[in-house]
């Protein structure tokens, strides 16, 4: 174990000194990785690539810098988690690349292609709850394929029967538990069959069983399809069990601060949670993300007594 | 439970350190209503201020008797039933119309208003509409009296200053709250569908107009209700027909019995208006628990 772990160090070591070094970083971490299981399917081609991006807020001349030239690559079906201290500009990262916002510099390319708006291909759950309440759970299931006139029935009974909602079709969602909304707002996203999921602190607001549960369940589906998953949080545990990799941001303006490699065989269920490698891993994130949640907090006390 | 145990604080259970039990459904709610009509019966019978010209509660559920045969009331050769027709289309004829209206418009508001939204309608429109606003729908009627005309169609005489008050008084309660209503939707909501792959047409129609729509039917609701106090206003004032009309009417004829019977029926067409707009406004949104007053 401690031999495998030195040699993640070491990779993730060679990559600090490689702040763009994008090509050596995805090879580097694909090869050699067999002896870890089925552990990531990753096809080792770049789906995501994020160059140089800076995103400026200026409300009324306020001029907040959320994110500032930050690189970084997502590889095809990879899972890769954004650790951040709150106000980080994480969700700012991520609405760049679901195409809300337009970066003020530099830019989100996916399969190569600049992003100018949203798609389908790049679906996104929020930290709220974004069923929509006017709909049933089965409605709100078929919205995305719907749109396109394009409805596979089968597939949608079959993604609320795997998330246990088969039954709830024509419940409205305040009818549901919180849990239960956020199963059916992830059947949504799979119905329409995104190539990536863009995920902004999605369980955060889920009691600690459930978001286990949850996390779990994502893990399931996200190895059972070919899917890349951008996950945001601010949550060190939920970080490292999901991810391949862990981008550890700094408090504002964003950028990376470090990236974790995350060699833990899979598929995880919440065993790993009480392993050596995982303690480990924690431990290293919840240093990195320390000083940096230190100082998003001494920001925040500023701009509340500027305010 | 809670509320109906306390009380303004009091334990209603606990009066006096004793156990008092709840009295039947029924007998609660009939409570305030006996209550009423004992009041009412009192003030006439002993002359409480100038109670002693006006009818009894005894008299006035006979005379609706009467009416409800269908005998003409007021000095006229119409049945309350014509009155009341009246009063009830122009209710819903106006309110119609400023719901025709009011809504497409708030709606073409509410969505311009985000930034970057194409036009921003809210910035030409919104000073009439805050100007006009204020106004009491009631402070309409002597202009419209002066400037709607009464036309007839198809044979039967419309008042359209009468329907005009009702509309005005509509338009504003429906208009503001479709605007409120496209607002109060947070974005999110918007960007879900977008990255659903929903065009501006499909989140207008499976997003905008559904998020809107409980607090359009609560401002119909307003608007209803507001029709019923324009529509009376408007009648005593102008017009032949109607619940206010003859209501005024038999003021001046000193037909208190009429009086008394006009109040309760306007009374009871405005509960039952309320009570359909409701009904229908939780058929239209089962997701939603919408307040309609």
């Amino acid at each position: 174990m401690s031999e495998q772990e030195s040699d993640a160090d070491a990779r993730i070591g060679s990559r600090l000194q490689e702040t763009d070094g994008h090509e050596e970083l995805r090879d580097g971490h694909r090869n050699g990785d067999g002896e870890h299981g089925e552990r990531a399917r990753a096809t080792g081609e770049t789906l995501v690539e994020i160059d140089d991006l800076t995103k400026i807020y200026d409300p009324d001349g306020a001029h907040v810098t959320a994110v500032e030239n930050l690189d970084l690559d997502i590889g095809d079906n990879e899972f890769v988690t954004v650790l951040g201290p709150s106000g980080c500009g994480k969700s700012t990262l991520m609405e760049c690349i679901a195409g809300y916002l337009e970066p003020t510099d530099g830019e989100v390319l996916v399969n190569g292609d600049p992003v100018t708006g949203p798609d389908p291909s790049r679906g996104v759950v929020f930290q709220s709850n974004r069923l929509f309440p006017w709909k049933t759970i089965g409605q709100n299931a078929r919205f995305g394929p719907q749109m396109r006139n394009a409805v596979d029935d089968d597939r949608i009974r079959e993604l609320l029967d795997e998330t246990g909602l088969s039954g709830f079709e024509d419940s409205y969602p305040h009818e549901l538990s919180g849990g239960m909304q956020q199963r059916a707002e992830l059947v949504r996203l799979l119905a329409n069959d995104p190539d990536i999921m863009l995920m902004d602190e999605p369980f955060s607001g889920l009691d600690a069983m459930t978001k286990e549960l949850m996390q779990e369940m994502l893990l399931d589906i996200w190895e059972e399809e070919d899917r890349t998953v951008l996950f945001i949080t601010h949550d060190v545990a939920e970080a490292i069990f999901l991810a391949d990799r862990v981008v550890v941001m700094t408090a504002r303006p964003g950028q990376i601060k470090d990236v974790i490699d995350v060699d833990i065989d899979r598929p995880r269920d919440s065993s790993v949670l009480t392993s050596e490698a995982f303690n480990e891993y924690q431990e290293r994130a919840s240093e990195l993300i320390h000083d940096e949640a230190e100082r998003a907090m001494e920001q925040k006390q500023q701009e509340t007594q500027e305010g | 439970m809670s509320t109906r145990e306390r009380v303004l604080g009091v334990d209603r259970r606990r009066l006096l350190g004793r156990e008092v039990p709840l009295p039947p459904r029924g007998v609660r709610r009939a409570t305030s209503v006996v209550g009423f009509f004992v009041f009412w019966w009192a003030a006439v019978e002993y002359s409480f201020l100038d109670f002693g010209l006006f009818v009894g509660p005894i008299e006035t559920l006979l005379a609706i008797y009467g009416y409800l045969l269908g005998d003409p009331v007021a000095g006229g050769d119409q049945s309350l039933y014509v009155h009341a027709v009246y009063s009830t289309y122009r209710v819903v004829a106006g309110v119609s119309i400023a719901a025709l209206l009011a809504i497409p418009l708030g709606l073409l508001i509410g969505t311009s208003t985000r930034a970057g939204a194409g036009i921003e309608w809210n910035n030409y429109l919104s000073p009439a509409v805050e100007s006009l606003r204020p106004i009491p729908p009631v402070a309409w009627v002597p202009a419209s009296i002066l400037l709607f005309p009464v036309v007839p169609v198809v044979g039967f005489p419309v008042n359209t200053a009468v329907l005009f008050v009702v509309f005005i008084g509509a338009f504003f309660p429906i208009l503001v709250n479709t605007i409120e209503g496209v607002r109060d939707l947070d974005d999110e909501f918007r960007r879900a569908a977008q990255s659903l792959g929903a065009g501006d047409r499909q989140i207008f129609r499976h997003v905008i107009f559904p998020a809107a729509l409980p607090s359009i039917l609560t401002g119909v609701s307003l608007g209803i209700g507001l029709g019923w106090i324009t529509v009376v206003a408007a009648e005593i004032v102008a017009g032949n027909y109607g619940l206010g009309y003859i209501t005024f009417q038999a003021y001046r004829l000193l037909q208190t019995d009429i009086i008394a019977v006009g109040m309760v029926v306007i009374g009871a067409l405005g509960y039952a208006s309320s009570a359909v707009v409701q009904r229908i406004a939780d058929r239209a949104t089962p997701w939603s628990d919408i307040e309609t007053t």
